[in-house]
């Protein structure tokens, strides 16, 4: 892997809280989500079943496994699903949820810095082509 | 009797010692023979009404089989009686001289009565009496190359629940046979029979039982009224997959953990696309049926079987030897449906698979689901 960078994506109050955010850096469109706590998870916006806006689908939680007939909602703020064909993901990890396929979808860690988010371990060269296009 | 089945037993067959899942005998004499069998006032009533026991439901013209009737022309009972009256016959022109080492018995007669023919509290009788006659006249023990798929009346799921108690822990009772009605097996209406046959670690075998497609109250096929015999014989096993369907995604097999069911005489080449479908779903919109745990495949490998007969022809045989191997072998059970025309005898049936295959269908997988 190349040389990485850590590259800017905005103030954190441009991120309302619990929200889905889509930004562009390193070449991906990155979903970036800003807790209550001001920690951040970021996502990349493609859903590796059918290479669809992952993001830009819903946002929050799911029904957790249960007994016949029941329902429990949790996960609140955990889970991301496709707006295609419904695949959800942990926000966190980038992987599948609750699935017999082993899908992940890349993820990326976030910092902040004197009011600024930051992506890291985006790859300068993948960057620098995201920018000219 | 025909010898031509004689002629083409083969001594490999006895090595196997086939387990037939799906024959169907007939009650000798008919509704007569039942009076013995229940209170008077149920055979007064029965009396009055000039029941008949029909051999199969009356299919109206429309379903009429083209040849006449389903059973096989070449067989007769000793006595002139049906095909599939006389257990001695039986034994030896299907099992003795096929190779057949244990065969389940699953009587249509009730099963048709039940599901449609008949009222509730007439099919509570029926189905008691039935049993009772195989119990006794064909003499089931437990002990000996017959087993019998108990008969429930299934429009009272709270006496059908009962029968199975009452019959439950007689060792010659293998399997319960259920009748279907237009309501999908994972419907809470059947809950009490489902308990009943896991406390009693009897399968539920569901087939075709005449009614299909003609009665009020008996399954349909999808999209409209089939025209004649043919289009309803083939539309039968859409009944199959949706009830397959309606069990993974109501969530009764976690209901019922214990809960295994055989689906007899619906095909199993459709089992495959179905099964792909029904996980596609899952996995996408699975928080819709949250309590689907798993995969519908993991579903289906753990707690259903499909019975090879009728069995497909494609031109290329191997054809439905690569099918098999995409469904598993594992999930097949070989049946006879003797003495039914289209019956699959166990020397022309699937002849080409490998040797641990064949003993896999033909055997082994139908002791792991029968009540032995």
């Amino acid at each position: 892997m190349g040389p990485t960078t850590d590259t800017p994506i905005g103030e954190i109050e441009a991120f309302s809280i619990g929200k889905m955010h889509i930004v562009q850096a390193g070449g991906f469109e990155i979903g970036v989500v800003r807790h209550d706590d001001n920690s951040f998870h970021a996502i990349r916006n493609r859903c590796p079943h059918k290479g669809a806006p992952l993001c830009q689908g819903s946002f929050g939680g799911t029904m957790l496994p249960s007994a016949p007939s029941e329902l429990h909602y949790g996960l609140e703020q955990t889970v991301v699903r496709c707006p295609w064909h419904g695949y959800e993901f942990d926000l966190a990890t980038g992987q599948g949820l609750f699935s017999n396929e082993n899908m992940r979808v890349r993820t990326f860690p976030v910092t902040v810095r004197d009011g600024i988010a930051y992506l890291t371990g985006l790859p300068t060269q993948a960057r620098q082509r995201g920018e000219a296009a | 009797m025909s010898t031509t089945l004689n002629e083409q037993s083969r001594p490999a067959e006895q090595q196997l010692d086939i387990i037939d899942c799906d024959v169907h005998p007939v009650i000798r004499g008919g509704m007569r023979t039942l009076y013995d069998y229940m209170p008077t006032a149920w055979s007064k009533r029965f009396q009055a009404k000039s029941t008949e026991l029909v051999s199969v439901a009356p299919l109206t013209l429309r379903f009429q089989h083209p040849n006449g009737s389903a059973l096989r022309q070449d067989v007769h009972a000793p006595d002139g009686g049906p095909a599939g009256s006389d257990p001695a016959q039986v034994r030896q022109h299907l099992m003795v001289e096929n190779g057949i080492g244990c065969a389940l018995l699953n009587c249509l007669q009730p099963g048709a009565l039940a599901a449609a023919l008949s009222g509730p509290e007439e099919s509570a009788v029926l189905c008691t009496a039935s049993n009772d006659f195989f119990l006794d006249q064909w003499h089931l023990t437990g002990s000996g190359p017959l087993r019998l798929a108990m008969s429930v009346p299934v429009q009272d799921p709270e006496a059908a629940a009962a029968e199975i108690k009452r019959l439950g822990s007689n060792p010659a009772i293998a399997a319960i046979s259920l009748p279907l009605l237009n309501i999908l097996m994972g419907n809470r209406y059947y809950h009490p029979i489902y308990a009943a046959a896991q406390e009693y670690a009897l399968p539920i075998l569901v087939h075709v039982t005449g009614a299909d497609c003609i009665y009020q109250g008996a399954p349909v096929a999808a999209g409209g009224w089939p025209e004649n015999y043919n289009e309803r014989y083939v539309d039968l096993s859409q009944i199959g997959e949706a009830n397959l369907v309606s069990l993974v995604f109501s969530g009764v097999l976690e209901r019922f953990p214990g809960l295994k069911i055989m689906f007899v005489e619906y095909g199993f080449a459709w089992a495959v696309p179905l099964l792909w479908r029904m996980d596609r779903t899952w996995r996408s919109l699975r928080h819709e049926t949250p309590w689907v745990l798993k995969s519908p495949f993991d579903y289906v490998r753990d707690r259903i079987r499909f019975t090879t007969q009728p069995l497909d022809e494609p031109e290329r045989r191997a054809e439905l030897e690569q099918l098999i191997a995409m469904l598993g072998p594992e999930l097949l059970l070989y049946s006879s449906d003797y003495p039914h025309w289209d019956n699959d005898m166990p020397g022309e049936t699937l002849r080409t698979l490998p040797a641990e295959t064949r003993r896999m269908i033909f055997a082994d997988n139908a002791k792991k689901i029968l009540r032995l």
